[in-house]
């Protein structure tokens, strides 16, 4: 018995000095081919790069998706426990084409083409377009035709500015001199000949990346491997990997989004209808609400980042699209308590405040919102602490009558006054176990 | 709060202790009649082994539905004083742990069966246990390091840690009740139900290797 215990606790000692001294070394870059992607994730592109360590890329199936080979330099990072990749010391192209294989056959050989980005609310917007070959390059077009468009009117802006204020401080100064004078001017007559002031260009709303080259693929659902050809025919080092397209489980179901008003960034999803929301006393919550599908855990957190882990049992809903024009129901049964317009919000932040901030409806015509843009949107949902605590519901209806599908989630109002009675509760087995000893132990001590 | 099923973890850690101690009660449960000698009394009557120990799993069992039952009045108690929802996860979990704290007695009752006395059993028992978590912990440092910083002799080490946790993860008891309780969260009821077989299989497999030690051992400590 004391040789198995000496034997264990050598084994565990041993494998922490394996292990402690390489923690404190500094990064190691190495250079790598890596995959760079560009790829479609239910909402819009987004990228990221695929490293050595990485066997298999995923990608949603019937979507473009663009991926290049790029040698780079790639160090481990650990407080994130993932590779970086250093493009902007070393980002060079490998050239040649790419093989799609199913099982061992070829079934696609892809040459580079020329693929952009378009972005029809801004590139902060949420979603994007990819479009490839000419169209890519007919899109750049009409952006850069629209921002020289917009510097133009800028540059006349600015002339107009110029001549505002000249005849600005022009009309002043005949204010001036006809007041000295002596004579009374009108009001009206003010306001009419006042110079107006020229109003500022809006900049074109939409975004077009520059295009650059990738291989775009586009397959439907399965398992393939990728390769790369070089251009004497030989496959190049480290580009062979698994490829796999997938699909959503399920569409267009509804989820929202929670933004608790005394902690406005510790944002939470509500996504499954079987999900309930717990609140205790008085609250107010902020709901977005979204279009979703649902994915494969694993394959669409390794769609986000190669890097990321996930479970292949496991599925997660993936928020699509903002649902817009509809109104919040907060009802008790059949009984509607309140009916919630979605309206922008501002977060305003305070100097000495409890929070540091206050939540406030934005109004673009106050002085301190003036050219500044919401914080969020949302349906404001206030509870107050009177309110009883029992179970609620909340719906979203399109029109009077005609709910949003899966809209609905139920809320309950946790009651925690009687926390202390759980206490009675967890002595119970206790009491139940006392009673049985002490009516054995008559049992088997005689009475005298 | 967001949550399906508030109350699965309280009952997850709740199934948890309970599990240690019906591990420690079946294990001293054949050692200890060994050590005081009624075990050789007793198989002077119209006892067998495998009827011995059917019984002493049973009797475990017994003790853990009659917890089942207080688990059930209690977390039903916490729901309707609470509101917080006493769901059909819970049942689920409530109902899948009978199976996995069947693993858990066999896994108890074979540990005694090997041993002649009570203090060995809890020692080998506690040792086993610290031997399958040392296992997990030393594969998640290994798995969490960088390729190059992984010298021969630590890939190897890695290599056979996670060979070594697979094989644990069949073995260990307690990854039978982890992994029914992560069937349910995950709602896969196939994985739910292929998880109760194969803690059937792996009760049997137990119970009968129980009976084959003791007929071996002899019932004198």
């Amino acid at each position: 018995m004391k040789k198995f215990i000496i034997f264990f606790a050598i084994t565990i000692g041993w494998i922490f000095c394996l292990v402690l001294p390489s923690a404190a070394q500094a990064p190691e870059l190495r250079e790598q081919l890596v995959y760079g992607l560009n790829v479609f994730n239910g909402r819009g592109y987004g990228g990221g790069f695929t490293p050595r360590t990485e066997d298999t890329i995923y990608l949603i199936a019937d979507k473009d998706n663009a991926i290049s080979a790029r040698i780079t330099l790639v160090y481990f990072w650990p407080i994130t426990g993932k590779y970086i990749a250093g493009f902007q010391t070393l980002n060079e192209e490998v050239e040649g084409t790419l093989e799609v294989l199913k099982g061992e056959k070829v079934i696609e050989t892809l040459e580079k083409e020329d693929n952009s980005l378009y972005y029809p609310e801004g590139y902060y917007g949420e979603s994007s377009l990819f479009y490839k070959g000419e169209e890519a390059h007919a899109y750049i077009e009409e952006f850069m035709k629209a921002i020289e468009e917009y510097y133009n009117q800028i540059a006349e802006y600015q002339q107009a500015q110029t001549e505002y204020q000249e005849n600005f401080d022009d009309f002043l100064e005949e204010i001036k001199e006809r007041t000295e004078a002596g004579e009374e001017i009108k009001k009206e007559e003010i306001e009419e000949r006042m110079p107006r002031e020229p109003k500022p260009p809006t900049p074109p709303q939409f975004y077009v990346t520059p295009p650059t080259k990738d291989y775009v693929i586009n397959l439907p659902v399965g398992n393939y491997k990728i390769r790369l050809r070089a251009e004497d025919g030989t496959i190049v080092q480290d580009s062979e990997k698994n490829l796999v397209l997938f699909t959503s489980r399920r569409t267009g179901g509804t989820g929202y989004e929670i933004i608790p008003g005394n902690r406005w960034t510790g944002r939470e999803s509500c996504d499954d209808p079987s999900w309930i929301i717990y609140l205790a006393g008085k609250n107010t919550l902020y709901f977005n609400s979204f279009v979703q599908d649902e994915y494969n855990e694993l394959y669409y957190n390794k769609l986000e980042d190669p890097q990321n882990i996930g479970r292949e049992e496991k599925w997660r809903w993936v928020h699509t699209k903002s649902i817009k024009d509809v109104t919040l129901l907060f009802s008790k049964g059949e009984e509607v308590l309140q009916k919630i317009a979605r309206v922008p919000y501002y977060v305003k932040q305070l100097a000495g405040a409890e929070l540091g901030y206050e939540i406030v409806e934005f109004n673009p015509e106050d002085m301190e919102m003036y050219g500044r843009q919401p914080t969020f949107e949302g349906y404001k949902l206030e509870l107050s602490s009177t309110l009883q605590k029992t179970n609620y519901e909340i719906n979203l209806e399109k029109k009077e009558g005609e709910f949003f599908p899966g809209g609905k989630r139920g809320l309950r109002l946790v009651r925690k006054e009687n926390a202390k009675s759980l206490y009675i509760l967890s002595i119970f087995p206790l009491i139940v176990g006392l009673v049985v000893f002490i009516g054995r132990r008559r049992k088997l001590i005689p009475k005298k | 709060m967001i949550s399906a099923d508030p109350l699965n973890y309280p009952l997850f850690i709740s199934t948890i202790i309970i599990s240690f101690y019906l591990a420690i009660l079946s294990a001293i449960s054949i050692s200890r009649e060994k050590d005081q000698g009624t075990l050789e009394i007793l198989f002077y009557g119209p006892v067998s082994c495998p009827t011995y120990i059917l019984g002493k799993y049973i009797k475990d069992m017994l003790t853990y539905l009659v917890v089942v039952v207080f688990f059930l009045a209690y977390f039903l108690g916490v729901s309707v004083l609470t509101n917080l929802g006493f769901s059909y996860g819970l049942v689920k979990i409530i109902f899948v742990s009978i199976f996995s704290v069947s693993c858990i007695v066999s896994f108890g009752l074979f540990i005694s069966s090997l041993t002649g006395k009570m203090r060995n059993s809890i020692i080998w028992l506690i040792g086993i246990l610290i031997f399958f978590l040392a296992i997990q912990v030393g594969q998640t440092i290994l798995f969490g390091m960088p390729e190059e910083k992984m010298s021969p002799i630590l890939t190897y080490l890695g290599n056979t840690l996670s060979v070594v946790s697979r094989g644990v993860n069949w073995i260990s008891p307690f990854s039978y009740l982890t992994r029914g309780i992560d069937t349910v969260a995950l709602d896969n009821t196939f994985l739910y139900w292929l998880n109760i077989l194969y803690s059937i299989i792996y009760s049997t497999i137990l119970l009968v290797l129980s009976i084959f030690t003791l007929k071996r051992k002899g019932v004198r400590g």
